[in-house]
């Protein structure tokens, strides 16, 4: 799916602008736009709360140790509303790369996704950079 | 102001299934077009009956999709604007001198101060339209699925006056009646635990809000002005929210639980349309 990532303030002008996105906005506080991070693993675990959707990639290093991301997304119902389910996201174990920006204050893996790409191709973009 | 923090996803959800199972499926309760005008109930007033769809906060999103593929923002091509269209910018409500400051440092500390974002029920005005409506002779239920959890507002239309033993609450006590096809709806007894607008507008336990809510054949139409003479210079007259047929239906709000707060690193605002 051709895409590109939206500069994030010009995500959050936009939104301003349109009263748009998360019903709970606070990636500009939280996360560093320039600390751009690409994960690879498997999606192990998806806390469906709000205001912030949590989705949780295991990624195994080359000796096996797993590290669990925590990856912070948007409000429940604009997920919903897109069609997609917390089932959806885990994609049935496949391997999914995940692009996100890491916490500003330092938090080891944790960060704000951007996109889930899978194995077989297909993938979820949820936020501009 | 510091909060009470009462969990919203608290509010008894028994009475909103017994409203949703009470309606037709989605598909039937789209308004008739426009060759059929208003619907009307059988008492012959709008009926304002629907799920609705205002354009803002969740129902921003305008997703694209490409086979198994989804965007949501951030796409290539951008998404199509909302079938509600922009809501519109709202002006701020004015506060009498003396507040003036409160006001401001509450806006500079929104972080720390704001209940909604520590999953505390938004208020009214600030929970915008109603998501929902089902109304029948004599009462309106207005149903909300907010990010704060699901809120429902009882508002009798059979001319009763407002309840005089509730203790005060977060949405407050509704009552309504008929101004020709608007249905008009005052609501106080309210806490003084909630927000005007994203921007340090605090109110009293004396808030009273009416708001005007009609139709035609496909919008609904909302505002709002709120009058609360101890700290507001003026009542507040919010602009005209109009909002659409819904494609998706409403459903039970998963919990709140704020995790991000304690990972801000500076008072970064936040933007919380309904």
């Amino acid at each position: 799916m051709a895409r590109r990532f939206l500069p994030l303030l010009s995500l959050l002008g936009a939104l301003a602008l349109s009263t748009g996105v998360g019903a709970h906005h606070s990636v500009a506080g939280q996360f560093d736009q320039a600390k751009r991070t690409t994960i690879t693993g498997t999606v192990s675990k998806v806390d469906w709360i709000n205001p912030h959707v949590y989705i949780y990639v295991d990624v195994a290093d080359e000796r096996g140790a797993v590290t669990t991301w925590r990856l912070e997304s948007l409000p429940t119902a604009m997920l919903r509303k897109a069609g997609l389910t917390s089932e959806m996201i885990k994609g049935g174990g496949q391997k999914v790369t995940a692009a996100a920006l890491m916490a500003r204050n330092g938090t080891p893996n944790l960060a704000w996704l951007l996109n889930l790409k899978y194995e077989d191709g297909h993938e979820y973009t949820l936020a501009g950079e | 102001m510091r909060n009470t923090p009462t969990r919203a996803s608290n509010l008894p959800m028994v009475l909103v299934g017994l409203c949703l199972a009470s309606v037709a499926p989605l598909s039937a309760q789209q308004p008739a077009g426009a060759a059929g005008g208003v619907p009307r109930s059988a008492d012959g007033h709008p009926d304002l009956s629907g799920t609705w769809d205002n354009g803002a906060g969740i129902d921003f999103v305008r997703p694209t999709k490409e086979g198994e593929s989804v965007c949501i923002f951030g796409c290539a091509a951008g998404a199509p604007p909302p079938a509600a269209g922009p809501a519109p910018r709202q002006s701020s409500p004015q506060y009498r001198p003396e507040f003036a400051a409160r006001v401001a440092d509450l806006d500079k500390r929104q972080v720390q101060e704001d209940p909604v974002l520590r999953c505390v029920a938004p208020g009214v005005p600030r929970i915008g339209p109603p998501d929902k409506i089902v109304q029948r002779a004599g009462e309106a239920v207005f149903l909300y699925e907010d990010v704060s959890g699901s809120f429902f507002r009882i508002v009798p239309t059979d001319g009763r006056p407002h309840p005089t033993n509730n203790e005060p609450s977060f949405l407050g006590d509704a009552v309504g009646h008929w101004e020709g096809d608007t249905l008009v709806v005052e609501t106080k007894n309210f806490n003084d635990q909630t927000w005007l607008t994203d921007n340090g507008a605090f109110h009293t336990a004396d808030l009273r809000v009416v708001e005007r809510v009609s139709r035609t054949a496909d919008t609904l139409e909302w505002t709002a002005t709120v009058h609360d003479p101890a700290v507001l210079a003026a009542p507040w007259e919010l602009a005209k929210r109009v909002a659409r047929p819904a494609g998706v239906e409403i459903v039970e709000s998963p919990p709140c639980i704020d995790r991000s707060l304690e990972h801000m690193v500076d008072d970064s605002h936040h933007t919380n349309p309904r």
